[in-house]
């Protein structure tokens, strides 16, 4: 099986460890890299040579300095490089306001930040879903 | 022949003269009626005859003297002629001082100028004007000026109408309107302080309290075994107070934002409304094998996410306070009154619905109706039904906006019957 390679942004220290923490024994997905915000994920993205070395989808937590999970989202639809990434944003408060406003530009799910094991599965099993759909 | 002839044509004469005579006291009498003299001279066998029409005169004098306003009558050089006696309580003197006195004597000195355009005017055409007097409380008066034809000539009247009163009022309105601006405005301010509140509270507040969640969660399992039974006891107890506080933070969060964002209302069906409701709580339902029973329930115009929310916090308050071992039996109703009253008689017309939702749960003393609509008030202790006080405050602030009345009756250990008054239409 592929690993699908996820880039995540996520500013919080605990979350990090969350995410590696629940999801490291996972066969189908690779951790890229985590990074702090929106700006660290356009430096990452850019210095990567070659098209092959992107990641498969990219997950992006909406509250972060510099320039949060929006501006990153509309940033990367914008990009010719990276507008085909799917990207995913969650938040500790998901609410539909965010939903409609990330679903605007271009994300592909908008998600509430699990408590949990089987929340963090659960989240990656729809990206996953997703892509697949969108693929 | 000669004879009768003549009688003939005098006869016509006379007749004339007569009939003349008669158009004449026609129009007298009606001038008499309708106010145009109080006083005839008659020509008879004696001379002239002067008759004055007492009873007219005694009219139009005693009005003049019990209606509120002052009057007075001015010559041309505007001295007064004659005044009633609530012109003179205007200007706190007796009569005798005032008839005989040039009428500007008794204008406050800032409007001398103005009332001496107004004279010059009012002798040409009727007018009014408001002036300031020279009394002792500074009374603010309208002017209306006409002029009469007397015996003994041409005369000015003025009737004085007492505005301070009337501007009183319009003082207070005016402070009134200011007070309440003022208010509105403090209150948008701590509207915008209580959204900016729930801001912070969704995501703020609710970051540590995941995170405390998550950590006791990871603690939980993967240390189980080494875990004395005590310590797994207060590991739940953290994770259900993180629980139970991150309902409080979204129910505060949801009560806060009823204030703000008004949808257009729309129609909403009540059936629907219930409808849904038991789908979503299918299980419970079931599990406490509840019987829902409602006959025709109307449209009317609301909002209907809100109208979703009144309905789900009471039917599902009905289910959960029901008593042990009695399955629980809610009737909804509704019907059309005459008018915003709880008590109302029935009426087709009317502009609104009374909506009854009765349960046979364990109930409450009606001395606690007052108490469970206010925010986090709950008449049972948490560890016996769980729940945050929430749910009603945020239904009777929904009925309120609504321009609705919401209100319970309830005796402990029998039921209770919450009624809701919800207008058919709303008007903004
Ligand atoms: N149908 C009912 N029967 C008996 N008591 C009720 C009923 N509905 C509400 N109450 C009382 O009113 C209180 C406030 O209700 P509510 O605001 O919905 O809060 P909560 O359900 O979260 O406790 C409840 O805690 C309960 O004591
Ligand atoms: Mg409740």
């Amino acid at each position: 099986m592929v690993k699908k390679k996820v880039l995540l942004a996520e500013d919080d220290g605990d979350d990090n460890f969350f995410f590696v923490y629940f999801l490291e024994e996972r066969v189908d997905i690779s951790i890229l890299n985590c990074v702090e915000n929106g700006l660290e994920v356009i430096q990452f993205l850019d210095a990567l040579a070659n098209n092959e070395d992107l990641p498969d989808f990219i997950l992006l937590d909406q509250n972060m300095p510099k320039m949060n999970g929006l501006e990153t989202l509309k940033y990367l639809k914008g990009n010719a490089r990276y507008a085909s990434i799917p990207v995913f944003v969650y938040s500790t408060y998901a609410d539909q306001n965010l939903a409609e406003k990330c679903g605007l530009f271009g994300a592909a799910l908008v998600h509430q930040k699990p408590t949990d094991k089987e929340g963090y599965n659960k989240m990656i099993d729809a990206c996953i879903e997703m892509i697949d759909n969108i693929a | 022949m000669e004879a009768t002839a003549r009688t003939y044509e005098e006869l016509l004469t006379q007749v004339t003269e007569l009939q003349w005579q008669l158009e004449e006291a026609n129009d007298t009498i009606e001038a008499i009626r309708t106010g145009q003299v109080d006083a005839l001279v008659l020509e008879s066998e004696n001379g002239h005859q002067l008759y004055t029409l007492k009873s007219a005169d005694q009219t139009y004098r005693v009005f003049i003297e019990k209606m509120n306003e002052g009057a007075v009558t001015l010559n041309k050089d505007g001295i007064i002629l004659y005044c009633n006696s609530q012109f003179a309580t205007l200007v706190n003197t007796s009569r005798s001082s005032v008839v005989g006195a040039p009428f500007d004597h008794f204008i406050s000195l800032g409007y001398k100028n103005q009332f001496k355009l107004l004279m010059e005017r009012g002798w040409k055409e009727d007018c009014k004007g408001e002036v300031v007097l020279k009394a002792r409380k500074h009374p603010v008066v309208r002017l209306s000026l006409t002029t009469l034809e007397l015996d003994e000539g041409f005369s000015l009247s003025i009737i004085v109408t007492d505005l301070t009163a009337e501007k009183d009022a319009q003082k207070d309105l005016k402070n009134k309107n200011e007070e309440l601006e003022r208010i509105n405005h403090a209150l948008e301010t701590s509207n915008n302080d209580l959204l900016q509140f729930a801001s912070v509270a969704s995501h703020d507040l609710q970051e540590p309290l995941r995170k405390i969640a998550v950590f006791s969660g990871l603690l939980k399992d993967r240390d189980t075994n080494n875990l004395s039974e005590n310590a797994q006891v207060f590991i739940d107890k953290i994770l259900s107070s993180a629980e139970r506080m991150k309902q409080l933070i979204i129910d505060v969060l949801n009560y806060s934002r009823l204030s703000a964002n008004d949808q257009k209302p729309e129609h909403v069906e009540l059936t629907e409304i219930v409808k849904d409701w038991m789908t979503d709580y299918e299980i419970l339902i079931r599990e406490k094998r509840a019987k829902i029973y409602f006959d025709q329930l109307p449209v009317i115009e609301a909002n209907k996410g809100q109208v979703r929310q009144v309905f789900q916090n009471i039917l599902s308050n009905s289910l959960k306070f029901s008593k042990n071992y009695v399955p629980p039996v809610i009737t909804i109703t509704a019907t059309r009154i005459k008018d915003k009253n709880f008590d109302a008689a029935p009426g087709n017309n009317g502009k609104y619905f009374r909506i009854s939702i009765k349960d046979n749960g364990i109930g409450f003393d009606q001395k606690y109706v007052a108490n469970v609509f206010s925010l986090f008030e709950r008449l049972n202790t948490k560890d016996k039904y769980e729940g945050t006080g929430i749910g009603l405050a945020v239904a009777k602030k929904i009925v309120e906006k609504h321009n609705g009345l919401i209100t319970a009756r309830s005796t402990a250990g029998v039921g209770s019957e919450f009624i809701i008054l919800l207008p058919v239409a709303q008007f903004y």
